[in-house]
Formats: structure tokens, C-alpha cells, sequence
């Protein structure tokens, strides 16, 4: 995702110019402009940029180190817990739509994770979720790497960082307790509801 | 896109004919590594009759002329023409150096405009030399990436060097850089279709240092430290956000305040006591300077003075009504005598007890909350998965008063202003939480 290397502009002036003020030639001549930007040199193609999503997450999972130590997790046993005794948490997937039509907790809501978004373009989304109830997100990775930005995310937004959590493990563990999830995947027949 | 490539079901995209050479633009259609065809339908559709969209659908489309569900058709069964074949980087990728030939400084100035890569208010050129000397203002390398900007089709990193670049544009010292560079790790401004602003407030010590106004014409154009910080994060977020109108800037009024994103400072000093500064409640130390960005849309005054037969904070309250309450966010900016009043006389002992009261008190009608279109793409999906208490407003009849503003936290306070004139603000931005400008120098 680096930039092209800069290059050097020319110090030949343009040939032909015709509007060139005499006078202000020594003032413009030795310092030659510069570009705000690299127009395309400098994009990274939305395509790449997905593919390294989850990067960091990935990375530091091959390190054997959590990613995003400073975000707190909340078991799944605690979640469902809070979910049966008074239904006082939000949780919000943060997969793709399709994904979360496929499966997801029961209740929760999708807010899915993007890095390629621009985080003002999220915040209406993350703002609208209540201040005064436990928040907790999650992701099907396997360290948290989606759902612990969106737990930052919310800092960001001044929610209280004792009340915005990621779930440890993620849908996985949620799955391997057999704890109720719904969507076009599921077998409601199997699953066990509150 | 994963209709085709997943389900192997050939698709096409739908777009309205304001937006839809955006679509069929080299961003997009390259973007994923194929282009997508694309039909087009006149716009506004949202809020229309039903009969005027089913006219849409039976008419023409707006890219052949032909009738829209025979654009569509031959738009997923004919064959792929020679450029749809093209591979490799399209031309418009090509690179641009960062530096421009020598030219006239008339003739750079044209360009820079050409490009858009100014707000269209007179610039400072930025070159090689006032660009070094700006960078004098950071202990930070020129090429330190802040961040990674997202932009059509890709992201661009925003670097120190690119932000001093447009401090200089926009008139700025070395001793505003580190401010600037804060408010770097914000950019690019809000931009929507519906004409998004910005609100960049200062606060600690800072405020002093570089004189920033947060007195007598806090929000106007009488202040060089405010006017330049402002602006800067204005030029900064049109060119590494690569903000070009009607290629990707499609703000459909615009907004006058993007010239300057209502850069004030907080008039700490004049602060009742216990009412904390923003950057104090937000968790900074008092001796912290920073800087805080809000994004929202609309501005309400008060207009005259405050009056005793109806509480200063019941008008605010009456006003705050009228906004969409999207993400619970408001940001009310008061001047101090405001503050006083509603510490001394209504008995608001800090900031945070006014946010809850707007929260527990400002009410509004059902229709209206739901009738907002932002209200409509973010609360919606959430009533229907059930939460609450969206899901239960959308049970409510229409006529029925609802308290939108959920989250006090999101309501803030700013004090600002001259001791003039009981005079205040309402806003519906929403503050996310400031950066330390320290960390910048």
C-alpha cells in the first residue's frame, strides 16, 4: 500500500510558454512545485485493500499474540447470559451482509466491518446503537480482527469503554456452545431459542 | 459483482442518472478488475409516487435511449466489446510526480484549480521552499504516513509532507502545523449527497499559544489562527480525499461551511466552574491541547436574547426537536453568559447534566423521525432485527412523541464567545473524540 516513489519534476520551463511573466521568473523558477498528490500512483486498488482485510489481525495471530490487546472481550457464556437475564446487550455482527443473512446470532444487529470505509461513514450507523446498554461485537475470525477495530471505533464515538466489548472467539465459540443463531444456513429445528 | 463472479449469474448494476457516469467512471469500473454494465433511471426516485417509479421501470434508459428493460436485457446478453476486453491498469491510473515543472505562478494557479485542488479562495503556492520551512513546525519526518485515506476505487496515504503542502495553501505557519497534522489524522471532511459540515474545536493551552479566537466572533471571520486551521482541513480533505464535484463529491447544495469547518476554540477561561472543557470530558487532561472534529449538517441560533419567561434551555430543547437526532448526536455552542445562566438560574451544575436533560426532553413526532432518509438507512435495518427501542417506535403511530436522543454522551457542550449577547447554537453534529496536538509537534 505504499506510494509510488516520488519522482523528480523537470526544471526546463515549458516550452512555448507564452504567459510567463518576465519579472517573476527568478521567484518561480528555483523552486519547483509541489504536487499535492499522486493522482493513481498513490491508489491502492479497493480489491487489494480487501484482500489485506484482517491483515493486521492475521499477522499478529501468526506471532501468537491477541490483536488489539487493549479491547476488552466478554465470553460467550457471559453474552448469553446477559442476553436471558435482561436482555440489556446489543450485539452487532460486523461480517458482510451476505454472511450475516447466512448466519448470526440471534438478535443481533449487522454493522459490517470495512476498513475500506471511511469511519465517518460508519459513525451513523455505530452512533445510533444505545450508550446505555452493554454493546458487544463480533466477527467469524478467529482473534477478534473485525471486531475489536469496531469496539476502538466506538471509543472514537465516546462510548464507555467498559460498555463496548468484543466476544472472545467470535461466532465460532458462540457455535461450539450451541448457543441459538439464525439465518438462511440454519436449521431452526436444531437450534434452541430463548 | 459476486453475482457474477460467485453465482456465475450474469448482473448489472442499476443507477440513478445523476450519479451514474460515477458508476460507469474508471474508479468503479475498475475497481473490482472487470467493468460492470450498468442501466439508468431518472432520479429522485425516493420519495416519489409509486406510479412515477413504475414509470422509471417502463420507460427509457437514460445511457441508450432504448426501453430500460431492453437496455437490460441486451445489457446481460450481448457480447463484450473491445474496451470491456482491455486488461491491465487503466490510463487514467497513470502516475503524477510530485513535483510540478517550474511554470508562472498565474498559469500554476490555473491549474491548481483545474485540479481542483483548492477550495477556489486564493492559495499560498506550495513550494519546495515554504514547504521546508513548514515542515519546521513538526519534529515528524515529511514522509510519516498519518493515514490511509479511502478513496474511490482505492486509498491514498496522507502524509506529513501532503498535510504541510496544504497548510501552506491555506496560509498557515510552522507553530499551526502540529494542529493541522492533528486534524490530518480526521481528514477527509465529511462528504455526502446530503451536504455534510464539519465543526473543528480547539481546545487547551494551545488555544493561548497561537491566539486561536474563542472569544467575540469565535465563529467568524475575524481570526488568522482559526481561519487557517479551518481552511487547511478543507484543502487537505479535497485533494488526498480526492474530492472533485460531480466526480466524487456529490454534495447536492453544498455546505458554506466547508470553507473553514467552523474553526473556534472553547472559551475555557470563561467556563462556570465544574463545567469541564470538551477535550477534559472526553478524558484529556486540562493541559492537554486538542483538537476536536464534528460532522453534521444543520446549525439553528437562538437569534435574540434569552429570555426569562421561557428557559434558554427549553428553546434549545424546542430547536434541537427539528434535527434528525441520527447517531442521538448534537452539539449545542454556547456563549458564557448562556453557561452562566443555565448553571446559575436553572441549576445545570456541569455540561453532562444538560446533555441528559436534552436526552430525557426532547421529543419528537414518530412521523417526522422516521420520514428523515438518514434516520431511514441506519435506524431502519436495526428496528427490523429487533432492537430496541427502534424496533418499538416503528410500532408507534405516526402522531406519537418519541425521545430520539438516546445517548446523552452524544449530545456536547461547548462554550464559546464573547460575553456579547445571551446567544447560542444548536447543531445536530455529532463530536468524535479529539486528538492530542502534543503528539503532533
Amino acid at each position: 500500500m505504499n506510494l509510488a516513489a516520488a519522482r523528480g519534476g523537470s526544471s526546463a520551463p515549458v516550452a512555448g510558454e507564452k504567459r510567463m511573466k518576465p519579472r517573476l521568473i527568478p521567484a518561480i523558477l528555483p523552486a519547483a512545485f509541489i504536487l499535492i498528490l499522486a493522482i493513481s500512483s498513490g491508489a491502492v486498488p479497493r480489491a487489494a485493500q480487501q484482500a489485506g482485510k484482517s491483515g493486521q489481525g492475521a499477522s499478529a495471530s501468526a506471532k501468537d499474540a491477541i490483536p488489539f490487546p487493549q479491547v476488552s472481550r466478554i465470553t460467550a457464556e457471559e453474552v448469553e447470559r446477559l442476553m436471558k437475564d435482561n436482555g440489556n446487550v446489543v450485539i452487532v455482527d460486523t461480517d458482510d451482509p451476505e454472511a450475516y443473512a447466512a448466519e448470526h446470532i440471534k438478535g443481533a444487529v449487522n454493522i459490517a466491518y470495512d476498513p475500506t470505509v471511511e469511519a465517518r461513514e460508519q459513525d451513523q450507523l455505530l452512533s445510533a446503537l444505545p450508550g446505555n446498554k452493554m454493546i458487544v461485537f463480533y466477527c467469524n475470525c478467529s482473534h477478534e480482527e473485525d471486531s475489536a477495530p469496531m469496539v476502538m471505533e466506538m471509543w472514537e464515538l465516546g462510548y464507555d469503554h467498559d460498555k463496548v466489548k468484543a466476544l472472545a472467539g467470535g461466532l465460532t465459540r458462540w457455535e461450539q456452545l450451541h448457543y441459538p443463531l439464525v439465518g438462511t444456513d440454519i436449521d431452526k429445528d436444531t437450534q434452541k431459542g430463548y | 459483482m459476486q453475482i457474477q463472479t460467485q453465482c456465475k449469474i450474469p448482473a448489472i448494476g442499476v443507477a440513478s442518472s445523476n450519479i451514474v457516469h460515477y458508476a460507469t467512471g474508471y474508479v468503479q469500473k475498475y475497481q473490482t478488475g472487470m467493468p460492470i454494465r450498468y442501466v439508468s433511471v431518472p432520479f429522485p426516485f425516493t420519495g416519489q409516487p409509486k406510479a412515477v417509479d413504475v414509470g422509471y421501470v417502463s420507460g427509457k434508459d437514460m445511457l441508450t435511449g432504448q426501453p430500460l428493460m431492453t437496455a437490460v436485457v441486451n445489457a446481460l446478453t450481448s457480447p463484450l466489446t473491445a474496451e470491456e476486453k482491455l486488461s491491465g491498469k487503466p490510463p487514467e491510473e497513470a502516475a503524477e510526480p510530485r513535483l510540478l515543472p517550474p511554470n508562472t505562478e498565474e498559469n500554476l494557479r490555473v491549474m491548481f484549480e483545474d485540479k481542483e485542488w483548492t477550495d477556489f479562495n486564493t492559495i499560498v503556492l506550495p513550494t519546495e521552499r515554504r514547504v521546508a520551512e513548514m515542515l519546521k513546525g513538526t519534529s515528524h519526518k515529511p514522509d510519516e504516513v498519518i493515514k490511509t485515506i479511502n478513496i474511490t476505487g482505492g486509498a491514498r496515504q496522507l502524509t506529513v509532507e501532503k498535510v504541510a503542502i496544504s497548510a501552506v495553501m491555506a496560509g498557515a505557519s510552522p507553530e499551526h502545523l502540529p494542529v493541522i497534522l492533528a486534524l490530518a489524522t480526521q481528514a477527509p471532511f465529511g462528504n455526502s449527497t446530503s451536504s455534510m459540515a464539519n465543526m473543528v474545536v480547539i481546545n487547551g493551552p494551545i488555544r493561548n499559544k497561537l491566539n486561536f479566537n474563542c472569544g467575540t466572533n469565535a465563529m467568524g471571520p475575524y481570526n488568522r489562527s482559526n481561519a487557517v486551521v479551518g481552511r487547511a482541513f478543507t484543502i487537505m480533505s479535497k485533494t488526498a480525499g480526492d474530492l472533485r464535484n460531480n466526480v466524487n463529491a456529490w454534495e447536492t447544495l453544498g455546505n458554506t461551511m466547508q470553507y473553514n469547518n467552523q474553526c473556534y476554540g472553547e472559551n475555557e477561561e470563561a467556563l462556570p466552574e465544574d463545567w469541564a472543557p470538551l477535550h477534559v470530558e472526553m478524558g484529556f487532561k486540562p493541559t492537554d491541547s486538542v483538537v476536536s472534529v464534528g460532522t453534521g449538517w444543520s446549525s439553528i441560533a437562538s437569534v435574540g436574547a434569552s429570555q426569562s419567561i421561557y428557559p434558554t434551555h427549553h428553546l434549545m430543547r424546542d430547536y434541537i426537536s427539528s434535527f434528525c437526532a441520527s447517531g442521538s448526536a448534537a452539539t449545542v455552542v454556547i456563549d458564557p453568559t448562556v453557561a452562566g445562566l443555565l448553571k446559575d438560574v436553572h441549576g445545570f451544575k456541569t455540561k453532562a447534566q444538560l446533555s441528559e436533560w436534552f436526552s430525557q426532553n426532547v421529543t419528537k413526532v414518530n412521523a417526522s423521525y422516521w420520514g428523515n432518509g438518514v434516520i431511514q438507512s441506519t435506524a431502519v435495518p436495526f428496528a427490523l432485527a429487533g432492537l430496541e427501542p427502534y424496533a418499538s417506535w416503528r410500532k408507534l403511530p405516526d402522531d406519537a412523541l418519541i425521545k430520539p436522543f438516546i445517548n446523552p454522551k452524544a449530545i456536547h457542550v461547548v462554550v464559546s464567545g464573547g460575553k456579547v449577547q445571551t446567544m447560542w447554537f444548536v447543531t445536530d453534529f455529532g463530536i468524535r473524540r479529539g486528538v492530542k496536538i502534543d503528539d503532533w509537534a
